[in-house]
């Protein structure tokens, strides 16, 4: 439908480009209409990341409940201001359903509209990560826009197992977090409602990550990784957070970025890789009682760890890598998952383009540029 | 081939298989001993929670003292106390741990360390701390452990307890046995922040949570927490995610619970299935270990019981006993 | 070699002979040290009353203030007790026994039974009784009775400073859970007692006054009371016999009934409320066990039925007097 507010939009945004000029702010809003039956954002927000076991090993905080709460508040609060009439939510026991319930009641007894509409997938609560699987999928089914994720890396990981082309927004709440950026949630929030209403780009909006794939025996088992798979010698899963440094061979990673904490930071720190470069990194471990060639790594909050490297090499995309340990365990993003043994072939592989994310930054920095929030509060879109 | 890839040697792993499986055929003949009527007052199975006593327990040397829950059988067994004393306490018996004086929810053995389990909720954890405070001043490494349900955990003295164990720097560590269910309530209705983790950090101390039907997690976190409380490191709270199979005691009727939900957990939640999974598939116990071990088990239970029944009850002279050390 | 000090410094010296005897003995209790964490003096108060000034600077590592959090701590001493330790924690008002009475009653008291011999916790718990300072409802109650009820507690509640060491060193030393019952109206009365570690044993009641015609029981502040009358009826050629219970659990009835064996008339005087109290425990052992000795009616002489109040006139009323004691007893004749 064609729509001579688009027309207008379109060239004073032209016009902002080629010539800078005082800003009127009382010029008209510039809002788009878009075709769609509901604008529909989804957020899984996991109330037990960051309860593991490296609360007592390392340093690492916990963020309550209740912060938690605040922080869906926040991203529900910015994507209502950017038009967004419906949330769906993951369901959970974990109290942060029932903390949100409380403040949106109070909300609508002001009578304030600071906040959309906020409905739970229709999926089982059982406590444990199916439950994330779960209600991905039924956000995908229901055509959301956008899922935003509060969580750690595994938590993103299981999103990311599911979502498909939906684009993820993480938002750092658990102990490794190497993947979601570490960011203001309200912009994180303001980046999804913009991106989400089509207000922005997708080509800005959104950006296509890299991932592992960890296959065993040609895909007897299976899983993805998002940011690191690291072989160990140990054999057992455990309380599956892992910390212990000496037993790491190989590590396989999609990026390696210096700023951050955990496995990925050994790569990081020998050879950054960004998260648009091509390829990622493969890093020979050894141990570091028998080996010359130590690194000092932060593996944990407050945890700074020796481990032995041996080499590292560029990882090519597409190809797939044998695993050199013949048993062990391997870790994804910082959880230990999957056992193997001599008898098994693992072969790890990384993708590009495999998913997409949210870049909130460049979202941010366009709606800025363009002035996409000046003017009155944007409409609800849609009915 | 049968490397073993467990932090624990065969004849441990078979220990706790056997630790465990004990404390399974107590509670399931205890149930089926109590639907016979010939057992006294109120009974409290730990049935399904196996993984979390024995995961715990393991890390326990023979200073290090318990105190326990109304749920306290597994607690025992995995603490070292006498089956055949409980079984025998269990049945008002005179041979029982306690004389036949305490009976089932108040079952106790000093001098393994295991303090009582205990007819008031909550009651355990002042006991624990003033357990781990009697360590500090041994200086010995010794540490205590609390018991809690996720119910009692909101009781004020284990409150409390956090706040005084991370004050006064206590080698405790408090464990909640959280099975979802306080009696008839749901935990998620009952305990506000929804969240032990949450505070334990409100009361100063690091909090973990991990899943209480598998053994080698719970193994593993309590490892750490425990070392940290025997260096010196303070409190930490362990939270044990688990299932009970059986009631609140014996005779509720678990109505409360959704149809279906306890033939589901047996089946798909049984930490005792998924240990002999894991250490079988690892190759260091065999099938055929295992069910040796069954029998000797199922063999130990049946005679815990016959001893029991054919045990003589306290006379009059037993009851005036006791009361005081002298008066 | 005996002088002359307080009920207040009888209990200290106490405390500290026997915590340099026993390194096991602890003492806990809020502001026991008083100022632990705050920037002035260390040991600032020695307890609200002043009674454990001192410790701090003898026996650093055996005296620790707490929190405000009474079934935690009381609960720790007991846990600790049954580990070997020897704690005397102060539960500072018997009033605030509310607060942490399931770790006394329920746990404390029974553990040897329940637990069929095995334990054993020697725990005391010294706390605060009584009235006369205006502290009002909530702050002076005699609570004995409560105590005194559940077997497997031990309640001691001396009446002068030989007494308060005394029975306080032999708490310390006894293996049983006992509640030191110290009256707040009496720490700064005055008395001879020795220098040297003594014990008093327990159920060994003190006869304070021969005099054969009626008998007087009493125990804490209300001995001096019972004293005060004995000397006005003498003056009306009445002579009575005063007892000092100073144990309530284990209580000397046979002291008490061979007096009243030999008066034939009784009287109980107690400040706590008159329903079951230790007057009607007292009362009712006497009349079943030496009816036949009794010439008159038992007399209590007790607080009413109601609780402290807080002005003067009002707790003057509340409290026994001696003139009350002098009355009861001339109801006897």
């Amino acid at each position: 439908m064609f729509d001579f507010r688009f027309v207008v939009w379109t060239l004073c945004t032209l016009t902002i480009k080629c010539k800078p000029s005082p800003v009127n702010l009382s010029s008209k809003q510039h809002s788009l209409s878009i075709n769609s039956s509901t604008i529909s954002v989804g957020i899984v927000a996991n109330p037990v990341s960051a309860r593991d076991i490296r609360r007592v090993i390392a340093n690492a905080t916990s963020l309550q409940v209740s912060d938690r709460a605040n922080i869906v508040m926040c991203v529900l609060a910015a994507v209502r201001a950017c038009g967004v009439k419906r949330v769906l939510m993951m369901p959970e026991n974990g109290g942060i359903r029932s903390l949100l319930k409380r403040g949106l009641q109070r909300e609508q007894k002001l009578c304030d509209n600071r906040f959309p509409e906020l409905e739970m997938t229709d999926t089982q609560i059982s406590g444990t990560v199916d439950d994330t699987f779960a209600a991905t999928q039924a956000m995908v089914d229901s055509g959301v826009k956008a899922i935003v994720v509060l969580g750690g890396d595994g938590t993103h990981r299981a999103v990311a197992k599911v979502c498909g082309q939906v684009p993820i927004a993480g938002i750092s709440t658990g102990t490794n977090n190497a993947f979601p950026e570490h960011r203001e949630p309200t912009i994180t929030g303001l980046a999804v409602g913009l991106a989400a209403t089509g207000r922005i780009p997708e080509s800005v909006a959104f950006t296509l990550n890299k991932l592992l794939c960890v296959k065993i025996n040609d895909g007897e088992r299976s899983d993805i990784a998002l940011v690191d798979v690291v072989v160990s010698t140990e054999r057992y899963i455990g309380a599956r957070a892992l910390w212990r440094t000496d037993n790491l061979r190989e590590i396989f990673v999609t990026f390696a970025d210096p700023e951050v904490i955990g496995m990925s930071a050994i790569a990081g720190l020998l050879e950054p890789v960004s998260r648009n470069d091509f390829g990622g990194l493969h890093v020979l471990l050894d141990d570091p009682e028998v080996t010359e060639n130590l690194l000092q790594v932060p593996i944990a909050p407050g945890l700074i760890s020796t481990v032995g490297v041996q080499s590292w090499q560029q990882l090519e995309p597409g190809i797939p890598f044998t695993l050199r340990q013949s048993s062990g365990i391997i870790a994804l993003d910082g959880e230990r998952e999957l056992e193997f043994g001599p008898e098994d072939t693992v072969q790890v592989t990384l993708y590009e383009k495999a998913f997409r994310t949210v870049n909130v930054g460049a979202c941010m920095r366009h709606t800025g540029q363009h002035r996409l929030l000046v003017g009155a509060p944007l409409e609800l879109l849609a009915t | 081939m049968s490397d073993n890839p467990f932090p624990l040697s065969r004849d441990e792993l078979l220990n706790i298989y056997q630790t465990m499986r004990t404390i399974r055929e107590f509670e399931e003949r205890v149930h089926v001993e109590f639907s016979r009527g010939d057992i006294p007052g109120f009974v409290h199975l730990y049935a399904g929670e196996e993984a979390s006593a024995t995961g715990i327990m393991t890390h326990l040397r023979k200073d290090d003292r318990i105190a326990s829950t109304h749920r306290g059988h597994g607690h025992c067994i995995a603490k070292g106390v006498d089956v055949k004393g409980m079984m025998a306490e269990i049945f008002g018996k005179k041979t029982g741990v306690c004389g036949g004086k305490g009976g089932s929810m108040h079952i106790a053995d000093l001098d393994k360390g295991m303090m009582g389990a205990n007819g008031i909720l909550g009651a355990g954890a002042p006991l624990a701390c003033g357990a781990a405070l009697a360590a500090k001043y041994r200086d010995k490494g010794d540490i205590a452990i609390s018991f809690v349900g996720d119910g009692a955990s909101n009781q004020g003295t284990f409150l409390e307890s956090l706040n005084l164990a991370s004050i006064w720097n206590l080698p405790v560590v408090f464990v909640v046995e959280n099975n979802g269910y306080a009696e008839a309530t749901s935990v998620d209705w009952a305990v506000a922040c929804d969240s032990y983790v949450d505070r334990a950090s409100g009361f100063g101390m690091p909090g973990v949570t991990v899943d209480g039907t598998d053994f080698f997690a719970v193994y593993e976190a309590a490892g750490e927490i425990i070392r940290r409380a025997r260096e010196g490191g303070g409190p930490s709270l362990l939270e044990c995610k688990m299932i009970r199979f059986f009631g609140h005691f014996e005779g509720d009727m678990q109505t409360y619970r959704a149809e279906g939900e306890v033939d589901d957990i047996r089946a798909k939640r049984d930490c005792l299935k998924s240990f002999s999974k894991t250490v079988t598939a690892a190759g260091v116990l065999s099938q055929e270990d295992l069910e040796a071990c069954d029998m000797d088990v199922l063999s130990l239970i049946e005679e815990a019981v016959s001893s029991a029944l054919a045990a003589e009850l306290p006379i009059e002279a037993d009851l005036l006993t006791d009361v005081y050390v002298n008066y | 070699m005996a002088r002359t000090i307080s009920f207040k410094e009888a209990i200290n010296e106490a405390l500290d002979q026997e915590m340099t005897r026993d390194p096991s003995v602890i003492v806990m209790g809020e502001d026991s040290i008083g100022g632990t964490g705050s920037p002035g003096e260390d040991d600032a108060w020695g307890g609200p009353m002043g009674v454990t000034k001192g410790l701090y600077g003898k026996h650093g590592n055996q005296i620790m203030d707490t929190p405000l959090s009474e079934s935690a701590y009381v609960g720790a001493a007991i846990g600790a007790a049954a580990c070997g330790m020897r704690p005397v924690a102060e539960l500072m008002f018997i009033d605030f026994m509310g607060v942490c009475f399931d770790q006394i009653y329920n746990q404390a008291a029974k553990f040897k039974y329940m637990f069929g011999g095995k334990a054993e916790t020697p725990v005391v718990i010294r706390t605060m009784v009584g009235a006369g300072i205006n502290a009002a409802a909530q702050h002076s109650q005699m609570l004995t009775a409560i105590f005194t009820h559940i077997p497997g507690l031990k309640v001691v509640c001396p009446s002068n400073p030989y007494d308060a060491k005394g029975l306080l060193i032999q708490s310390i030393r006894d293996n049983d859970p006992v509640i030191f019952c110290e009256h707040k109206s009496l720490y700064g009365v005055e008395g001879e007692v020795s220098e040297e570690s003594y014990v008093i044993p327990f159920a060994e009641a003190n006869v304070m006054r021969d005099g054969g015609d009626v008998t007087i029981v009493a125990y804490g502040m209300m001995v001096g009371k019972a004293m005060d009358a004995a000397e006005t009826l003498a003056k009306e050629g009445v002579e009575c016999d005063v007892i000092d219970l100073r144990t309530l659990s284990p209580i000397d009835m046979e002291t008490v009934l061979e007096s009243v064996e030999n008066t034939g008339r009784l009287v109980v005087v107690d400040e706590a409320n008159p329903r079951c109290s230790i007057a009607t425990d007292v009362s009712a052992q006497v009349a079943q066990q030496a009816f036949k000795s009794l010439k008159a009616q038992i007399e209590m002489v007790t607080a009413p039925h109601t609780p402290v109040p807080f002005a003067s006139t009002l707790e003057d009323l509340y409290i026994p007097s001696n003139d009350s004691v002098a009355i009861a007893v001339r109801k006897t004749l």
